[in-house]
């Protein structure tokens, strides 16, 4: 738990200003604004769990803080309970909430972003016509919460309530560093770059979601019920309203959305900015300075301050700290003012491009540390001959087609079997019902002996079933070699990050494609991105590896280089079923073929009997072709 | 108010929800721009109707003759702006959420934050209506239902039957095809732009003649509007009608029924609800093609 300690550390510095700051002559301003900071990143922070690590927006931020505020007005407000015990309420409400949107969003088949944030955004609507309705919890009156009293040695109720928000603010912080940093950050950031491919290397989806909707409702309604007693006094406007999911956005899309700090910095600065606003009497110039700083930002750097500040570390923080610096000593101005001036002179130093910096303030990006090849023990291939895929009278109708009807297959261990058929006939139906992305209207299918004709796609992961893509979908905010560790650290083996990354290497080697480790999966070219979909099918240590069209679009020599790829993963013992054209692949490969046609299997055996046989070359390849 | 009368004026409430979705479910579904500023321009339309027509005493039907092409250069400009930048689905939620901030608070530096209602010498709208049999038929309503009606009829005759209107749903399906086969995707958008900013105009010169303008009031009609959009499928301009009708019957039939606060209830219910059993949209037939996905 070292990793943690800074939090703990910041903590402490942060009530001992709160508790005894005033003697020690920090300055008055510190604990009002310091109360809204907080606040804000806790909310930004609860906000970044999901929408920033997982990319579904959420325009329902104030579902969390009404509830978490509302919990408290009524508990607290209107029948007297302590606010030991409405406190949590609010944060354990929310967090009910949270899941309940979870349960309903993330189980539509064709949910998509916008669809998410259009039904986040009519949560707070539904919510606060509830409680305006409803006299008993506020009729649309208002609540006031009565100021609790406040231990003699702490100097007043602000005091209390900035020590109660930092421990928010921070635990929120260190609960977002921990994901992030974690299986669950990992899985949710595939989530992000390509959902459906998580799924299909072991990612449980829906759990993670779930986890990460449910710890953002957590934070955010624990927030929000110290929020009551911020304003002191709870109205449907105030919590409910569409101010707070958009600064939450604007704040986590400036600082950064892809890593647990970005929202913290983009929260500072906005809340310093909007309160230096309100001070120079520019109250009503604030939303046009905050809509410009997102429409300017999203265009600018939409991947917000943070990840620019790592870059230029040291010009970031002079350009931060000598105004301030300044300030204290130059009796001009505010001290407050130059605060912002620092953090507005930090925010454009990171903004500008890196051509008008001088090149000592820029940090080379520092390269990946290079994990020492770990040669993954080989898969124990189970004894060859062994069922390791059985379909029995498997058919998939889509609504009146039949794209698959009736169709029995067997595939032994160690086997390459050659899928093919016309355009049309089936295969990638077939490919998909055993990766389960999709479910058969009838008829049974099981790996390893294991029934998964009905289970979720990462389970038949886990059953030890991999495959590639037509359309290469690598996650492209990963390295090449992360790319290849997820499928390691999701797959059956559910190995460490530390790990699978160092096997990742290996499986890199064996398609060629190590020296490319560090590179990100953007600058690849279509060969490149095919070996990569292998790569991390292998990762996983398959029982049966489904390649699907694993040569579209190569020139003749990468296809001769895909081959000796091919080669190389089955002599490994891996079982594989290949979905291909070519015959002359096949020709090489192959220790089977099936063939398809218009759903119906139509062959099945030895490579040169199947293709000899009359009905396929009917079928297939037409009457005038020569083998 | 029986529950027929008000099921009636829901309908032709609806026609203004219409009005004011259209535009936005066109840009998304072909444009792929999910254009919040909508919301800033038909507020713009309603404030320069208030405008035009207290300050020249002009009819305030006719503003719209000035506003509507004001408003089509506003709305192929930002269409044109967001083309140059390369602003796609996602973040022209945000940045136009940014436009949108912006605008509503220009117009609160304006024209105040006060509630704004054209005086009745100026607007006999307002209080007008037509009686047939036991119904009433308020002229505002009824003019937003027809300018609707026009709206939806004539982009949706665009849309299936110009050569323009196959290269716009040629654009919402897959725009780098459409371009390799020759359509002009800047000129298109910035036209679609150009007319969604219309309509807006006409939106916000129907809003202003009935209602007491604030700034704030774009905000509210997010939820409504949106509801609409999704409803109707995205995209789908003769969706957009239906849903639009039936989200103002329904809110309505169920403020005469139970109490007007009662409304957003079921309706948001009924978003989630459809969401969840048809996020293709209510309306959306299998063999209409406008959004393409």
């Amino acid at each position: 738990m070292r990793r943690y300690g800074g939090f703990g550390l910041a903590f402490l510095i942060l009530a001992a200003v709160g508790l005894w700051g005033r003697d020690a002559g920090v300055p008055g301003f510190v604990v009002p604004l310091g109360i809204t900071a907080l606040f804000w990143i806790a909310q930004a922070t609860s906000w970044n769990l999901l929408s920033g690590f997982s990319g579904y927006f959420s325009f329902g931020q104030a579902a969390y803080v009404g509830t978490g505020a509302y919990a408290v007005a009524v508990l607290t407000g209107r029948h007297g309970v302590s606010l030991v015990w409405s406190v949590p309420a609010g944060a354990a409400l929310s967090g009910l909430l949270a899941l309940a949107i979870g349960a309903v969003a993330f189980r539509l088949r064709s949910l998509r972003g916008e669809i998410f944030a259009l039904l986040t955004l009519a949560v707070p609507f539904i919510l606060a016509a509830v409680a305006s309705i409803n006299r008993t919890i506020d009729g649309g009156q208002g609540t006031t919460i009565p100021l609790p009293s406040v231990p003699g040695w702490i100097d007043g109720f602000p005091q209390l309530l900035f020590v109660l928000d930092a421990a928010v603010a921070i635990g929120a912080l260190a609960v977002a560093a921990a994901v992030q940093h974690g299986r669950l950050g990992w899985g949710l950031t595939a989530i992000r770059d390509a959902e459906d491919v998580a799924e299909g290397i072991g990612v449980g989806t829906l759990a993670y979601k779930m986890w990460a909707i449910l710890l953002s409702g957590l934070i955010g309604g624990l927030s929000g019920a110290l929020y009551a007693l911020q304003i002191g006094f709870v109205t449907v406007e105030g919590v409910f309203g569409l101010t707070i999911p958009l600064l939450v956005i604007v704040m986590s899309v400036l600082g950064g959305r892809t890593h647990w700090l970005g929202p913290a910095i983009g929260a500072l600065l906005i809340v310093t900015l909007q309160d230096r606003l309100a001070a120079s009497g520019y109250t009503d110039w604030n939303p046009i300075v905050l809509g410009a700083v997102l429409a300017v930002l999203v265009v600018v750097a939409p991947d917000g301050l943070y990840g620019r500040m790592r870059a230029r570390p040291w010009a970031v923080i002079g350009a931060l700290v000598v105004p301030i610096v300044a300030g204290y000593y130059i009796p001009y101005g505010d001290l407050q003012n130059w605060v912002l001036a620092g953090m507005l002179l930090a925010a454009l130093v990171a903004v500008v491009p890196a051509r008008w910096l001088p090149a000592r303030l820029l940090r080379p990006p520092r390269p990946e540390p290079v994990p020492a090849v770990d040669r993954p023990a080989p898969p124990e291939p189970g004894p060859p001959g062994e069922t390791v895929v059985e379909c029995r009278s498997v058919a998939r109708y889509y609504g009146g087609v039949h794209a698959l009807e009736d169709v029995s297959l067997t595939v032994a261990g160690g086997e390459l079997v050659g899928l093919v058929g016309p355009n049309g006939s089936g295969k990638t139906t077939l490919v998909n019902l055993l990766s389960g992305t999709v479910r058969p209207s009838r008829g049974a299918i099981a790996v390893a002996g294991q029934d998964t004709a009905r289970l979720a796609p990462h389970r038949i992961a886990h059953a030890g079933v991999a495959r590639t893509y037509q359309i290469p979908r690598p996650f492209d905010s990963m390295t090449v070699r992360d790319n290849v560790a997820m499928a390691g650290m999701f797959g059956r083996r559910r190995l460490p990050l530390a790990q699978a990354r160092a096997e990742a290497g290996a499986h890199l080697e064996t398609v060629s494609l190590d020296r490319l480790a560090g590179a990100y999966p953007g600058s690849l070219n279509l060969h490149q991105r095919q070996l990569l979909e292998m790569a991390r099918a292998v990762a996983s240590e398959p029982r049966v590896l489904l390649l699907d069209e694993a040569m579209a679009g190569l020139n003749p020599a990468e296809i001769d280089e895909a081959v000796e790829v091919i080669r190389r993963i089955s002599a490994a013992g891996v079982t594989i079923v290949l979905v291909e054209h070519l015959l002359r692949v096949l020709n090489q490969l192959a220790t089977r073929l099936v063939v398809l046609d218009r759903g119906r299997l139509l062959a099945d055996g030895e490579p040169q009997a199947v293709l000899a046989d009359p009905a396929v070359v009917r079928a297939y390849l037409g009457r005038q072709t020569r083998v | 108010m029986t529950i027929a009368q008000a099921a009636l004026t829901g309908a032709l409430i609806g026609g203004l929800y219409a009005l004011m979705a259209t535009g936005l479910s066109v840009t998304w579904g072909v444009l792929r721009v999910i254009n919040l500023a909508h919301f800033a321009m038909i507020l713009l339309g309603a404030y320069l109707t208030y405008q035009l027509a207290t300050s020249t005493g002009l009819d305030p039907i006719l503003t719209v003759l000035i506003t509507g092409p004001v408003l089509f250069v506003v709305g192929a400009a930002v269409q044109w702006a967001y083309d140059r930048l390369h602003v796609a689905e996602f973040t022209s939620l945000l940045v136009s959420f940014g436009l949108l901030i912006i605008a509503i608070q220009a117009v609160t530096l304006i024209w105040s934050a006060d509630f704004l209602r054209m005086p009745g010498d100026i607007n006999p709208y307002a209080t007008e209506s037509w009686t047939v049999g036991r119904f009433v038929f308020p002229v505002t309503t009824v003019l937003a239902f027809g300018l609707a009606l026009v709206l939806v009829a004539a982009l949706h005759l665009v849309l299936r039957r110009t050569f323009a209107g196959r290269g716009m749903r040629a654009i919402a399906q897959d725009r780098a095809v459409a371009a390799a086969f020759g359509v002009d995707h800047q000129r298109l958008s910035l036209v679609l732009g150009g007319v969604a900013g219309a309509s807006a105009a006409a939106a916000g010169m129907v809003f202003a003649l009935t209602n007491a303008l604030s700034p704030t009031a774009a905000y509210e009609w997010f939820g409504i509007v949106f509801a609409v959009v999704i409803l109707g499928g995205i995209g789908q301009v003769v969706g957009t009608f239906a849903a639009g009708v039936a989200v103002g019957v329904v809110s309505a039939v169920v403020s005469a029924a139970w109490s007007p606060a009662t409304a957003p209830i079921v309706l948001f219910s009924a978003i989630v609800l459809a969401l969840v059993l048809r996020p293709q949209g209510l309306f959306t037939l299998r063999s209409v093609v406008g959004a393409g996905r």
